[in-house]
């Protein structure tokens, strides 16, 4: 964290070299891989359908949407022995969907879970847990300086909410603009007890800054230029998820691996490494697997920009 | 403890054994000009065929049997001074040697041959001269040590914007780096583009890369040793440029002439100056600049009593507006005593704080703030004896402690209004160190360096010590246990036994062959997992976690000069290093104001080996040197490439560097140099998946390092313009030159790494992601610049 913030403001300083810094697009040759299991399983407990998407991994330059992997069994099991089956949606090949009850939610805070998926003979589980969330107390919208050094100001979106006191909370904050996910590797936000990583001294505070208005988007129009996050009439919708420790490491490496902006901050960046897993093959030879498996309790809240 | 004396005492045994008259000559090497003692003069003494050479602070000590003897005083660049002497007592002979003018070329040949390094009985080790660090202007048109040290054959870097500089496979954390002996911990302003030392204050600078002497201790793969100039004793005198960007300034002068002398030296940054009426940033109170300061006086008590004191001072600023923004630097302070006890030893002893440390600072205002610093500081006593027992024996002994205190983080965040404290303990530590080693001439043609060090490193508290559970390797650790310790408790120690040996076999005229073997212990990490090393990276100490790591190795040399003016001189030298506790982490490793930081570092070996090869024409209108090295840096750590060894991300199988200067005339020099190396490993991806709508690169075969960049290659050129040397009839009294430079001539777009992401654009649900690879050039186009230089 401290360390992506410490770089964002180098590629805005270093003017001098950034003179004759550059940067291409290249196209190099990579070894080939046999594709693997990739499980994406992030269950909450809102009142929705929730999904766990099969896929394979495919060659890194293939530029199409991942093949969707049918044929599994794929059940939840709860800490009490109730079993979650999750079936195979029509049409939407390697999507397993469990629909709750009308107005009913997944689970309970406090409850552990096992995934299990069993798919082309062989046995794949992960284990969670649903943690505590905090509720939102509101959504406020401030001018923050946008634009370094322009001293020009736009609003910004903040959310307000304390952590409980203990020590342990995870959490993903997950936010909408008009109902359109953020969900580029640089808007990844989490929180730990408050603060910003696992090895820090925060707890039962209020969620602090940058996190708090770390749910704006960053986007570019057709020029390639910065747009202000917020116009007039735009909503932001936020949610907190509760996730385990385990999920927290998994979405810190996540963030290393995939939010590279480039430029000065690769002075800071490490080497390419493969994200965790919390996913086991139980085959005893058996195949390699991804992706993750998590539960989460989700609060949220939301505002409209009046201008 | 008691095995070491007995070694000391088998060591001086032979020293005693005989008694027959003999008288001692010594005293101080200075050059003429400046009155700046001499470093590594060669004092030959014709009749026995063997001499000595001044030690760091230009004294010398030879005793002979009584006899008339005759001496030559030789050093690179200076004239020639020979002596006649009756040796019937004790002498003290001090000398001033004059600097080479164009008439003197012939006396500069000779006093070279005996500079040769095939007599020479140092090996692993490359003396850089200021003049030529002042001849090889690098990026910006400024003359820098430590890129003028990129040149010399075993020392690499991984790129542009990278901090350091890697020696022989090691990382950079694994030199030692020392300004007047008080240890520097971060050499690089600006992300690497400059080195911390103003070149006009430096005297002396020394690489040992492997026959470490026993008086050196505390890093693996190398000590940089360099020495502040005295100041002038003999008149003021004032140097400076103006560059492009910064600006130097020098002046040194007697304060009691030929008795104390002092020089200040300061640079100054000013891009940020210059860009504020174009740069929106810099009118908001931003800030981009780095400065320094180095100072240092002396004092000749009197004939056996010798004050230095110096110090330095450096901060490069980084602000991003009033309030946000960071800054880092080094400072130390040294205190030096020569003292000669008698005509054979002689004690320096050195007092020296040292301290480096950064500071962050971000937020919106006083309710919501992140502040951060972080420093390591130490305080070193060092007494060091020499004792010139013959002219076939020089001892060394002497001891080293170093008080350590380490702050990872001195950290507070607030948020909205409510701040938590984020620091981290401190902690301390004692270093200590007794080493002795002996410099022994066998015979004329064969002689042998011994010695042997003991390190002992104490981890004490008041601090909580964490315990850690095994796991899977490549996993996190989990914490099982932690210990609260008071103060001045001892929490871990750990003893080390390091020795050293070298030798050298004359084996023709013209021909050496030099052979060492030493084992180096390192106390102190350097913490990084960045691409490059940066300066926020944090340095840690040996813990009950952390073991101590060590380094064996092994180097086997053959020195000729080709030619009987020993103008060409040609070497051959192959090094095999064993390394043992090294630090790697594992994936998602969070290093910073991390309490449970051991329990992210993984630990595992390495090894290093290759062939350095060294041509070097030394004089005449065209002179340079050719410096090639084939070598390799690999680790195995386990839970990383799957157990198997990798290459280290700063290994380069080619490293080939051309340094050349040619005298046009008169007035008109002009300096290339060319630098090819072979492209440092990196990772690239085989596959890619996704998670929650975003990209992921994967690599099926959890593989490290499985690639290389494409190689860097790179020409500078440089031209430089002496100022008339007469005007208007007169001899002017001031000097001055002009220095025209072209970096990356050929404007090629060197790699510094190769990263992969999902395209920005924000896609559709049901679309595909795009991904793509991206290449950064820190240095993409040829840079320009000119620097004006004076001296009067």
């Amino acid at each position: 964290m401290k360390k992506s913030r410490v770089a964002n403001i180098v590629p805005a300083i270093v003017l001098l070299a950034a003179l004759v810094s550059c940067e291409d697009i290249i196209h190099p040759e990579l070894e080939s891989a046999p594709p693997v299991l990739v499980v994406d399983a992030w269950i909450n407990n809102k009142p929705e359908p929730q999904v766990v998407k099969l896929t394979s991994s495919q060659p890194y330059f293939e530029q199409v949407v991942p093949r969707g992997v049918s044929g599994a069994v794929v059940t939840i099991t709860d800490n009490h022995g109730t079993i979650f089956p999750f079936v195979a949606e029509n049409g939407v090949a390697g999507n397993y969907v469990w629909t709750p009850l009308p107005g009913q939610g997944f689970g309970s805070v406090g409850d552990s879970y096992r995934l299990s998926i069993q798919v082309n003979g062989e046995l794949f589980e992960a284990p969670s847990y649903m943690g505590r969330v905090p509720l939102i107390d509101s959504l406020s919208f401030t001018e923050e300086v946008w634009g370094a050094g322009t001293g020009r100001t736009e609003p910004f979106a903040n959310f307000w909410a304390t952590d409980p006191d203990g020590k342990g909370d995870a959490y993903w904050i997950r936010s909408y603009k008009n109902g359109v996910p953020l969900s580029k590797p640089s808007e990844i936000n989490m929180a730990f007890d408050a603060g910003l990583s696992i090895g820090g001294q925060t707890d039962g505070v209020t969620f602090i800054r940058p996190i708090r208005v770390r749910i704006n988007s960053s986007d570019k129009n057709a020029d390639d230029e910065s747009i202000p996050p917020i116009s007039a009439g735009d909503s932001i919708n936020v949610q907190i998820h509760s996730i385990t420790v385990a999920a927290f490491t998994f979405l810190t490496e996540l963030r290393i691996q995939t939010d590279r902006p480039g430029g000065f901050q690769e002075l800071f960046s490490t080497s390419l490494a493969n994200v965790s897993t919390n996913v086991v093959n139980r085959s005893p030879v058996g195949t390699k697997v991804q992706g993750f498996f998590n539960v989460s309790a989700v609060s949220t809240g939301g505002k409209r920009y009046v201008e | 403890m008691n095995r070491l004396l007995i070694a000391a005492g088998l060591l001086l045994l032979p020293f005693f054994a005989f008694a027959q008259e003999k008288f001692t000559i010594n005293g101080t090497v200075r050059d003429a000009s400046n009155g700046e003692t001499l470093i590594g003069v060669t004092v030959f003494i014709k009749e026995i065929r063997n001499g000595a050479v001044t030690n760091a602070y230009g004294f010398y000590s030879i005793t002979l049997p009584a006899g008339a003897y005759s001496l030559d005083y030789s050093y690179v660049g200076f004239g020639l001074e020979s002596l006649m002497i009756q040796l019937d007592k004790n002498i003290q002979q001090n000398m001033e040697l004059t600097p080479e003018t164009e008439q003197l070329k012939e006396v500069v040949i000779q006093a070279e041959i005996e500079q040769a390094n095939v007599q020479n009985m140092e090996m692993s080790t490359n003396k850089l001269e200021m003049k030529t660090v002042l001849r090889t202007p690098m990026l910006f048109g400024e003359s820098d040590l430590l890129r003028s040290l990129l040149l010399l054959p075993g020392v690499s870097t991984v790129g542009e914007g990278a901090s350091g500089f890697n020696v022989r496979g090691g990382n950079v954390g694994q030199n030692l780096i020392l300004l007047d002996e008080a240890p520097v911990y971060n050499s690089s302003h600006l992300f690497g583009f400059f080195s911390v030392f103003n070149p006009d204050a430096v005297k002396d600078t020394k690489l040992y890369k492997g026959a470490i002497p026993s008086r050196y201790g505390g890093r693996l793969a190398s000590i940089l040793d360099v020495r502040m100039k005295d100041g002038n004793n003999k008149r003021v005198e004032v140097t400076g440029g103006i560059g492009s960007v910064f600006s130097r300034l020098a002046i040194e002068g007697p304060i009691i002439k030929d008795k104390m002398s002092f020089i200040v030296a300061a640079r100054r940054s000013y891009i940020d100056v210059l860009a504020r009426p174009f740069v929106p940033i810099l009118q908001d109170g931003g800030a981009l600049n780095f400065y320094d300061l180095m100072l240092k006086t002396n004092y000749n008590i009197d004939r056996r009593n010798k004050l230095f004191l110096s110090g330095y001072f450096g901060r490069d600023v980084f602000r991003f507006d009033k309030t946000q923004g960071f800054n880092w630097g080094n400072a130390t302070a040294t205190l030096r005593w020569n003292h000669l006890f008698n005509e054979r030893l002689f004690l320096n002893v050195t007092g020296v704080y040292s301290n480096y440390d950064y500071a962050l600072q971000f937020g919106k205002d006083d309710r919501d703030k992140f502040t951060w610093n972080s420093s390591i500081s130490n305080y070193i006593v060092r007494p060091q004896f020499t004792y010139f027992i013959n002219s076939r024996n020089e001892l060394n002994f002497g001891a080293d402690v170093t008080y350590y205190t380490f702050e990872p983080a001195n950290a507070a965040g607030i948020s909205n209004g409510e701040t938590v404290n984020l620091s981290l303990d401190r902690k301390f530590n004692l270093e200590s160190a007794l080493y002795v080693g002996n410099a022994q001439k066998i015979t004329d043609h064969f002689s042998i360096d011994y010695g042997i060090r003991f390190s002992n490193f104490q981890y004490f508290g008041p601090g909580t010590v964490y315990y850690y559970g095994d796991t899977t390797a490549g996993v996190r650790k989990p914490v099982i246990g932690s210990r609260q310790y008071a103060e001045g408790e001892a929490i871990t120690s750990y003893n080390n036994w390091e020795p050293r040996l070298s030798f050298r076999l004359q084996t023709g005229d013209r021909t050496s062959v030099k052979g060492s073997y030493n084992r180096m212990v390192q106390y102190l990490h350097l913490i990084s997992n960045t691409t490059a090393s940066n300066p926020l990276d944090v340095w840690n100490s040996s813990t009950n976690n952390i073991q101590p790591q060590l380094a064996d190795q092994f180097t086997l040399g053959y020195f000729r000069d080709l030619t009987e003016d020993k103008q060409y001189e040609l070497s051959f030298e192959g090094y095999l290093r064993y390394t043992y506790n090294q630090i790697d982490y594992i994936d998602g490793a969070d290093l910073l104001i991390n309490n449970f930081l051991e329990g992210d570092l993984l630990s595992g070996d390495g090894r290093a080996y290759g062939v350095e090869t060294y041509f070097q024409k030394k004089s005449g209108r065209l002179n340079g040197w050719v410096s090639y090295t084939l070598g390799r840096s690999e680790l195995q750590v386990d839970g990383i490439n799957q157990g198997q060894w990798y290459e280290t991300r700063f290994n380069q199988t080619h490293n080939l560097k051309i340094a050349a200067f040619y005298d046009i005339n008169k007035r008109w020099s002009a300096s290339a140099n060319f630098v090819f190396t072979s492209g440092t490993p990196t990772t690239f991806p085989t596959s890619r998946y996704l998670q929650q709508g975003i990209l992921v690169p994967y690599n099926y075969n959890a593989s490290r390092n499985n690639v290389y960049l494409n190689d860097y290659h790179r020409l500078d050129i440089s031209f430089r313009l002496e100022g008339k040397k007469v005007r208007k009839g007169k001899e002017r009294k001031n000097s001055d030159y002009w220095v025209f430079s072209l970096y990356n001539v050929y404007g090629r777009k060197n790699p510094f790494s190769i990263y992969f992401s999902q395209a920005d654009q924000r896609v559709p649900a049901g679309q595909a992601l795009q991904s793509q690879a991206s290449q950064l050039s820190i240095i993409g186009s040829i840079v320009p610049a000119v620097s004006y230089n004076f001296k009067f």
